[in-house]
């Protein structure tokens, strides 16, 4: 579905962004970017919706060279939720916000109008339909921006750093959103540092440092190693943490590390 | 946009013209302002050019120089014909377009040569208001923090969509709406911020603050100072007094 | 040890809205202390904290009773000249609270607002930088800093103040794990060898937890739970209030629940410490 082959690029002050990525990711798969603030993560999701061009190496989104093809005509298959909501709310009401994307990308005026309730009911907005987005809270405006994306059913869902901001609460409604998604086939990424908020829900975990790709695999291995998290500064899950170091004890039965907390629930039982 | 931030925006240097005291880059510049009005002749015109150019090459920032010189060249070429058309004298009607650029260009080498610290000095001497010169250092500081926005706001609302370089001259206007609006939006809560973050910083809370950083003029600065005005005195004294000088 | 913050019954509504954004609230703080402040978005977190360091209601109106007091004197009685000295105030966005061109310009900012003598500013300056460990940052221009220096750079300029109180208002949300728990290690050194009094307010508790005296959460402008972060985060109400329980403490919690072994102990575990109870269970 998207494949980056052996991409560089480099911003205008000279730093080099992106240094030979290659990547495949495949339709339905769930993937999760992770790496340091500078590591390359936006970058490369820019480059995917075609606002950044690849200096060398190419990218290619359903067989389409981003070279070949406009924002516009990405977005229509790729759809990308940024990390701060108030770089793009800017209509009068909550439906006209929502309407916007339908509009630019053609779609019949009652399709638009089934779209947007549909997408309003969604994310629990509907009571907010004639208000203005900006009154909405943080965390109903990341939902808004979210339903905007989905409200044109692209095949592609990136979200950049979803839970910034975040409760538990609305973490755990996100976290739903995203296993909806899954399930109706989406191929879902997800730039996050929130590793926490990641584990859980299991992953393909893509790990980024100085424009490069160093670790990519299913979050149980990735998490695992301690030694590429380390040198891409990224944190470990607490509980594979803790899998980890009960491993290392003598006499603790084989446990796969999604099961730690219950094995220990269990061991613990008189 | 290009030109401006080009021309006008401070860019850290290190040479001995960038280190020199903010009140000598100042009146440098302003008599070399002086000297491009007094200068009534071509080849007056031209030394300034040349005096400029050696300066700016002494303080690194030839190639931006040169650069702004190139984009004030169409502004000029617009003034020679328009004084061409209303003169019917093509010797002045250069001039004038030289001495355009030769203005931009004084003006564009004190302030890409002087930081925004600085230029708060220079602005303290001359005693403008506190709040006046607060509002110029923070207008200057959030420059490329804005900009930033404006890439991010145009990245979200293409993602959308939005094609800024279709339609008509009417439709691209309009097309800039949903890039303006989050704009202003975010301006108006980051000053709100701003406002918040000076009031817990005692912003306000003296008539008379006092300043970390001291300008004293040193040997180096009296020493472009005075070599600057004796210059400038005998530019003013041959282009004024003595009959034009014309090229040899 | 003397209170540093006492807030005595604090109701605070804004003007235009129908509820009040903080109610009926009291708290009281030692002085040394780290306390988070947590609950979800909305509870009236960020009004409290306005209100401690005087931006409520020297800067905001409303319907405003009770009152806060900061080292003794009431909040609303002292002149934000004089607020700004006991409490610094760490906002979320480092970026705008920069306003110098230059690192070392922008820690003198309040210093230089206070009318603090040049020598002295000077000194106070490059001990803030020091405790900060930013010293080869003094030149740097804003823009050419990245997020975390951006926060330190911050946190030197209250710190270079002298407040008794720093109130961190989500100081790591915009930054990388590993950053964000270079910050917290950085407060809690700051608590040690200054002996400064630190409110955060944080999502990220598993960050925080460790370093913590006292936990508190709010909920619709009320206080709903106090104490220390191990008594509040094995409450079975912390979560329905928005608390993110660090994974870890969950299963802290399920076999404290069973047992009174390590895992019951008074504080709360890492997860060796825990992989450590639960292997002396075994044996």
């Amino acid at each position: 579905m998207i494949e980056f082959r052996d991409v560089s690029f480099a911003h205008q002050s000279g730093v080099r962004a992106l240094d030979g990525v290659s990547l495949r990711v495949e339709a339905g798969e769930f993937v999760a970017l992770v790496g340091e603030n500078g590591a390359g993560k936006t970058t490369l999701v820019k480059h995917v919706t075609g606002l950044l061009k690849p200096a060398s190496g190419s990218v290619l989104v359903d067989g389409v060279d981003t070279r070949e093809a406009s924002t516009a005509q990405l977005s229509r298959k790729v759809g990308v939720a940024f990390q701060n909501p108030d770089h793009q709310l800017f209509s009068e009401t909550v439906e006209e916000e929502m309407s916007f994307a339908l509009r630019n990308f053609g779609f019949p005026p009652e399709l638009v109008r089934d779209r947007v309730s549909w997408g309003l009911e969604l994310f629990g907005l509907g009571e907010y339909r004639k208000s203005s987005p900006l009154i909405l809270s943080g965390g109903e405006k990341k939902r808004l921006t979210l339903a905007c994306i989905l409200a044109w059913d692209p095949q592609v869902v990136i979200l950049d750093e979803p839970t910034v901001g975040q409760d538990a609460i609305q973490k755990e409604k996100l976290a739903g959103t995203i296993q909806m998604l899954k399930s109706a086939g989406k191929t879902v990424v997800v730039v996050s540092h929130d590793i926490e908020f990641l584990w859980p829900i299991q992953p393909r975990v893509v790990v980024m440092k100085g424009g490069r790709v160093v670790g990519d695999g299913p979050a149980t291995a990735i998490m695992q190693d301690r030694d590429l998290l380390g040198s891409a500064r990224v944190a470990q899950p607490q509980l594979v943490e803790f899998y980890q170091e009960l491993h290392r004890r003598p006499g603790t039965p084989f446990v796969h590390p999604l099961d730690a907390a219950r094995w220990a629930e269990e061991a613990m039982r008189p | 946009m290009m030109w401006l931030s080009g021309g006008f925006i401070f860019r850290r240097g290190d040479s001995f013209y960038h280190r020199l005291d903010p009140r000598a880059k100042l009146l440098n510049s302003v008599l070399m302002f002086v000297t491009t009005l007094l200068a009534r002749s071509i080849f007056e015109m031209v030394l300034v050019i040349v005096f400029m150019v050696g300066l700016s090459a002494a303080a690194t920032v030839l190639k931006r120089v040169a650069r702004t010189m190139a984009f004030t060249a169409l502004f000029s070429g617009f003034i020679f014909v328009v004084n061409v058309l209303f003169t019917r004298d093509l010797e002045t009607s250069v001039l004038y377009a030289i001495r355009f650029i030769a203005i931009v260009v004084s003006t564009s080498i004190f302030f890409i040569t002087t930081s925004p610290d600085e230029l708060e000095q220079v602005m303290k001497m001359f005693r403008l208001p506190r709040d006046v010169v607060f509002a110029f250092v923070t207008a200057v500081r959030f420059i490329p923090v804005m900009m930033l926005d404006t890439i991010q706001i145009m990245d979200a609302q293409k993602s959308r969509g939005l094609e800024l370089e279709k339609g008509n001259l009417i439709r691209r206007v309009r097309n800039m709406i949903p890039i303006l609006i989050p704009l202003v939006v975010n301006s108006v809560v980051r000053s709100g911020e701003l406002a918040e973050a000076m009031e817990a910083r005692a912003y306000g809370a003296v008539p008379r603050p006092t300043s970390l950083l001291v300008y004293r003029a040193r040997r180096a600065d009296v020493g472009v100072v005075c070599a600057a005005v004796a210059l400038f005195a005998i530019a003013a004294y041959s282009f004024y007094f003595v009959v034009p000088v014309r090229f040899p | 040890m003397a209170d540093i913050l006492k807030v005595e019954g604090l109701s605070f509504r804004y003007p235009d809205s129908p509820k009040n954004a903080v109610s009926d609230f009291e708290l009281s703080i030692p002085e040394g202390e780290i306390v988070v402040l947590a609950g979800p978005s909305g509870c009236g977190k960020s009004t409290l904290l306005r209100t401690v360091n005087g931006l409520i209601p020297h800067m905001y109106g409303g319907e405003y009773s009770g009152d806060v007091l900061v080292a003794g004197s009431s909040v609303k009685r002292s002149s934000m000249r004089d607020l700004a000295q006991t409490v610094g105030f760490l906002f979320q966005n480092p970026e705008n609270q920069i306003f110098m061109f230059s690192v070392e310009r922008d820690v003198a900012f309040g210093l230089e607002n206070l009318g603090v003598p040049r020598e002295e500013m000077r000194a106070r300056v490059d001990e803030a930088l020091r405790l900060l460990r930013i010293g080869d940052l003094a030149q740097r221009a804003p823009h050419e800093l990245s997020d975390g220096q951006k926060q330190r750079v911050a946190l030197a300029g209250v710190l270079a103040m002298r407040p008794k109180l720093v109130i961190l208002d989500e100081p790591t949300s915009l930054l990388d794990p590993k950053t964000a728990s270079e910050l917290v290690a950085l407060v809690a050194r700051l608590r040690k060898e200054l002996g400064t009094t630190f409110v955060v307010v944080e999502h990220r508790l598993d960050l925080l937890v460790g370093v913590a005296d006292r936990l508190v959460v709010m909920d619709g402008g009320r206080k709903v739970l106090e104490g220390t972060p191990r008594d509040v985060l094995f409450r079975d109400e912390a979560e329905a209030h928005g608390v993110a329980v660090p994974a870890v403490t969950k299963v802290q919690k399920l076999l404290a629940e069973r047992e009174t072994g390590r895992a019951a102990a008074g504080r709360l575990l890492t997860p060796s410490g825990l992989a450590s109870a639960v292997e002396g269970r075994q044996a």
